[in-house]
């Protein structure tokens, strides 16, 4: 759908309202946004609610670590790892395990944008381009 | 063979500990060449990202939750929900000398099929011009071998000379012309009877060009055995915007590494009102804010910041230079729409070329009144100073007078010596094209002009006088011609070109 940018400015400022102080998310707030918006129906509020949405997903996306890896990670492991990436990013951080045979060996670990690689599919990749 | 496996060791071993950190971005819509992508919160302006399939997309918006991203390639294979990333690198292009003779597009991959690019570098596409420290004033001439130019409109080293007129007045011919001269100058001085030359190398950029009329130029270049001193950077009608867009600043780095080595570089860009029609399209598939005529508001900058990276460098910085002539079509004649005037406040001189004067045959048709060298006097050589001083003010006397000529033929004794004198002039000037003269021809050719010697020619003969003259200085006095080429001053050879003429005018009939 076509989302107009007074829609877009309306759900930036609502969704800037659901942080606190400290640069937190309340998930709360967001529910009372949505509830809000959804009884009062304002002009375009489907297209705000829409907008509202992604810029939540894509704070969520932020907040979340999804961590694939070829066989399942041990729970030694999985504790290293919510240690070191809460370390980074914080503790609201939520972690989520995947299995991928396609990574053929190794880990790769996704923060936001971020992006780490260490899987053996990534090395072969670089190998090929470097030889290409 | 021990040695190869310890390094395929070494490798694997660094392998092993590697761990690749990027940032990913998720495309989320595609279309007219543009990618909207999600993500990719560390990308920088004007960065390089990698889509899948090695193709290239160039960030250019960089906005709150996504960035848009112009495709330099064909996004056919692209879809939504593709994950692209980002590279660290600004858009970079080969240069060095292996470019000489070959065909390359706005990324520097080869077109003319003679194999992979010998690069000695690589540059940013996109880079700051020389600072004022670094540079020093235009004094060294470009020789561009079309007489009326070298006379009445010099060109400098480092100088800005746009080149502007209406469809088909032939603005290419006089670049191409330009860049035939210089390898004709360049072959001389490696032959050693060119001394004190330094090399100028061309770099010809096509910007949203028929691929036929490119062919037909990299074949005249060919031809004329031009094309080894060339570097031809092509983004045709069939490329995509961005590339159009890209071609010229791709081109100029290309002659950066030429300047930054202590060399001099002349680059063509042909032309840039199509690239700004090209960079309107890419602005306009962003979203960017349109101003006057829908070209977005730095539609002034994408030209000063091309053009300003021609400079002429000082001794301290390796004393390099890269000379531009730009190319402005403009639509009948109108030099007040908006991009030309702009690229005519940008440059440092004119040469505006008239329809009406195309269609008399007064070829390379240039308007003498309108075309403007700002800095180029400073760089004319003491010979051609000196036979062409007067000319350009004989000229413009010549069209305001034979205004008046049509009315009566009741005219004063001085006047109609003017007219006469002007309208050998404009005959002289006539010059076939791609067959530029050197430039002891032409000091030899307007020096008779000015004393005289073509008074009593028939105007309809000059040329075929003219002709005759070049042919027999060219072969008779050929020590002459060297003499005079090389020390570039009359002040030698006056009394031997005075003989040299006057031998020439008594087998003349």
């Amino acid at each position: 759908m076509k989302i107009s940018k007074d829609a877009v400015r309306a759900s930036r400022l609502l969704f800037r309202a659901c942080f606190d102080a400290s640069g937190r998310l309340h998930t709360s707030r967001v529910k009372r946004v949505v509830k809000l918006v959804g009884d009062k129906k304002p002009r375009n509020y489907m297209a705000i609610l829409h907008s509202f949405q992604r810029l939540v997903r894509l704070e969520l996306e932020k907040r979340t670590a999804i961590i694939e890896s070829v066989t399942d990670l041990s729970g030694e492991m999985r504790e290293r790892l919510r240690v070191d990436l809460q370390k980074k990013y914080g503790e609201d951080l939520t972690l989520n395990y995947f299995i991928n045979p396609s990574l053929i060996g190794g880990m790769r670990v996704k923060v936001g944008s971020h992006v780490w690689d260490g899987s053996v599919r990534a090395k072969l990749q670089a190998l090929g381009e470097s030889l290409a | 063979m021990s040695s190869i496996l310890q390094e395929i060791e070494t490798e694997i071993a660094g392998l092993k500990t590697s761990v690749t950190k990027s940032n990913v971005g998720v495309v989320r819509e595609i279309g007219d060449g543009v990618a909207k992508v999600e993500g990719l919160s560390d990308a920088m302006l004007n960065e390089m990202i990698e889509f899948p399939g090695g193709l290239f997309g160039l960030a250019l918006n960089l906005e709150e939750t996504e960035v848009g991203c112009v495709l330099l390639g064909s996004g056919e294979n692209i879809k939504a929900g593709d994950e692209v990333k980002t590279t660290g690198r600004l858009l970079s292009v080969p240069v060095g000398k292996g470019l000489l003779g070959r065909v390359v597009n706005t990324l520097g991959e080869p077109l003319d099929g003679k194999g992979p690019i010998k690069a000695d570098q690589f540059y940013p596409v996109e880079k700051i011009a020389p600072g004022i420290i670094t540079r020093k004033s235009v004094s060294v001439p470009v020789q561009t071998g079309i007489m009326s130019i070298d006379a009445m409109i010099p060109i400098g080293r480092g100088q800005r000379e746009l080149i502007i007129g209406d469809r088909a007045t032939g603005k290419t011919t006089i670049a191409i012309d330009t860049i035939i001269s210089q390898a004709k100058q360049n072959k001389a001085a490696e032959q050693g009877k060119l001394s004190g030359h330094k090399p100028i190398y061309c770099i010809y950029v096509s910007i949203g060009q028929k691929q036929s009329s490119v062919a037909r130029t990299i074949k005249i270049l060919e031809d004329a055995g031009a094309m080894e001193y060339t570097v031809i950077v092509n983004a045709s009608a069939s490329d995509s915007a961005v590339s159009q867009y890209l071609a010229p600043y791709a081109g100029c780095s290309i002659g950066e590494w030429f300047m930054d080595q202590g060399q001099d570089a002349l680059i063509v860009f042909d032309d840039l009102s199509k690239q700004a029609v090209a960079y309107r399209q890419v602005s306009l598939v962003l979203k960017r804010p349109s101003g006057r005529e829908a070209y977005p508001g730095d539609v002034f900058y994408l030209h000063s910041r091309l053009l300003e990276r021609a400079a002429r460098v000082n001794e301290n910085y390796g004393g390099g230079s890269m000379t531009a002539l730009p190319i402005v079509e403009t639509q009948a004649g109108d030099v007040s729409a908006y991009i030309p005037t702009n690229v005519i406040s940008i440059t440092d001189g004119q040469i505006f070329l008239e329809t009406d004067l195309f269609y008399q045959g007064i070829r390379p048709a240039i308007s003498v009144g309108l075309s403007v060298s700002r800095v180029g006097s400073a760089a004319q050589t003491k010979a051609i100073k000196k036979v062409s001083g007067t000319t350009k003010l004989d000229l413009a006397q010549f069209r305001e007078l034979q205004a008046f000529a049509q009315f009566g033929s009741d005219l004063d004794a001085a006047t109609k010596q003017k007219l006469d004198r002007g309208a050998r002039i404009v005959e002289l000037f006539k010059q076939q094209q791609y067959q530029p003269k050197s430039l002891p021809i032409m000091v030899a050719s307007l020096y008779a002009m000015q004393k005289g010697y073509f008074d009593n020619v028939p105007v309809d003969r000059i040329r075929e006088c003219q002709g005759k003259l070049e042919e027999y200085l060219s072969t008779r006095k050929e020590a002459l011609m060297d003499k005079l080429g090389n020390e570039k001053t009359l002040d030698n050879v006056e009394t031997d070109l005075k003989t040299a003429l006057e031998d020439f005018k008594a087998s003349w009939k």
